[in-house]
């Protein structure tokens, strides 16, 4: 699951993860759709940036 | 002491306070970071947990999640009049119960309280796949930022001097400053260097131009000087959704002034002058 919260700075950015993600995957670049996302901090950039989702691999294992 | 918006709205401010201290200002900033409460999710009561994440991991996402505060009708837990007991007063209890295939997100949270509902509604907590369940119950607590950094109204939150650019007769505007210059403060006008209107407040003050000068040759001296003004420092305020960053900038001052206050009357306890 992606982190609530920017690890430096605080700011809400789970919120746009969905957003993110779906932009990405029709091949946008990701600089852009932070850009309009208005993520604006390298911070907060790079959270969404280096972010892997590992919920669907995990999920089988109880 | 002065202080003059550059913009202002519920998130986001940057200002400019003059004819201040440094101790001031640092008190102001830290006052704001670390003395205005707000709400966060503090215990969590899980009944059921067949999803992926661990119980911890849960609580500790939910008490990440920021909550719209209104202060006037809250106060912190050693301040109320049930003693910390937990009352109405001073905690929000949040229901939450999910049942997979589907994302469990902020806005299942379903406060006792509608006025302290989640900021944002679309805050993933956990995805639950088929047959995956998720019940729990949440207590949500006013604190401050100096307890948790979950109960801190601010995120960026900071302050710098403002820069103060000379630039001198010696100037020959050969431009080796304003191509030198990372925040584009600088241009040349005619035969000498000038700082671009509106841009100086743009100044890191990394001192790159006056290097640059004397690298060009000029002599001994450069002739642009960058310093910083002593009483004027400009500052940016960004909230975090649970308070309009108006309310935490005067909250922090309140706590200041009470702080300053109690400073006065107990030095005058001790030296025994009985004035207040």
């Amino acid at each position: 699951m992606i982190p609530v919260r920017c690890f430096t700075c605080g700011k809400p950015i789970s919120t746009a993860w969905e957003e993110f993600r779906q932009r990405r995957e029709k091949g946008e670049d990701p600089k852009q759709i932070l850009t309009d996302l208005h993520i604006t901090r390298y911070c907060c950039r790079r959270m969404l940036l280096t972010h892997k989702v590992i919920i669907d691999e995990l999920n089988p294992y109880q | 002491m002065q202080i003059e918006f550059a913009s202002l709205d519920d998130s986001l401010a940057r200002f400019t306070l003059s004819g201040a201290s440094p101790a001031f200002a640092n008190a102001f900033r830290r006052a704001m970071i670390g003395e205005v409460p707000t709400l966060a999710i503090e215990d969590v009561r899980i009944y059921d947990n067949t999803s992926a994440l661990f119980d911890e991991m849960l609580a500790h996402r939910l008490g990440l999640i920021p909550i719209k505060t209104d202060l006037s009708s809250y106060s912190t837990q050693e301040k109320c009049t049930c003693g910390g007991a937990g009352c109405p007063g001073c905690t929000v209890t949040y229901t939450l119960s999910a049942e997979g295939p589907r994302m469990v997100s902020s806005s299942d949270l379903i406060p006792q309280d509608p006025k302290a509902v989640p900021v944002y509604d679309n805050v993933p907590i956990v995805k639950l796949i088929k047959g995956q369940k998720l019940v729990l119950e949440a207590k949500a607590i006013l604190n401050t930022g100096r307890e948790h950094a979950k109960w801190q109204p601010t995120l960026v939150c900071g302050y710098k001097n403002y820069p103060a650019v000379s630039i001198s007769e010696a100037c020959d505007a050969c431009g080796m400053c304003v191509e030198e210059c990372p925040r584009k403060v600088l241009a040349v006008r005619g035969k000498k260097v000038e700082v671009v209107s509106g841009k100086l407040s743009d100044c890191s003050m990394c001192k790159l131009c006056e290097k640059a000068c004397m690298a060009s040759g000029i002599g001994d001296e450069p002739a642009i000087r960058v310093a910083a003004e002593a009483d004027r420092y400009i500052f940016v305020v960004e909230g975090d959704g649970s308070l309009p960053v108006k309310e935490i900038m005067n909250r922090a001052l309140l706590y200041v002034k009470e702080q300053s206050d109690e400073l006065e009357q107990q030095l005058g306890e001790i030296s025994g002058d009985e004035k207040k």
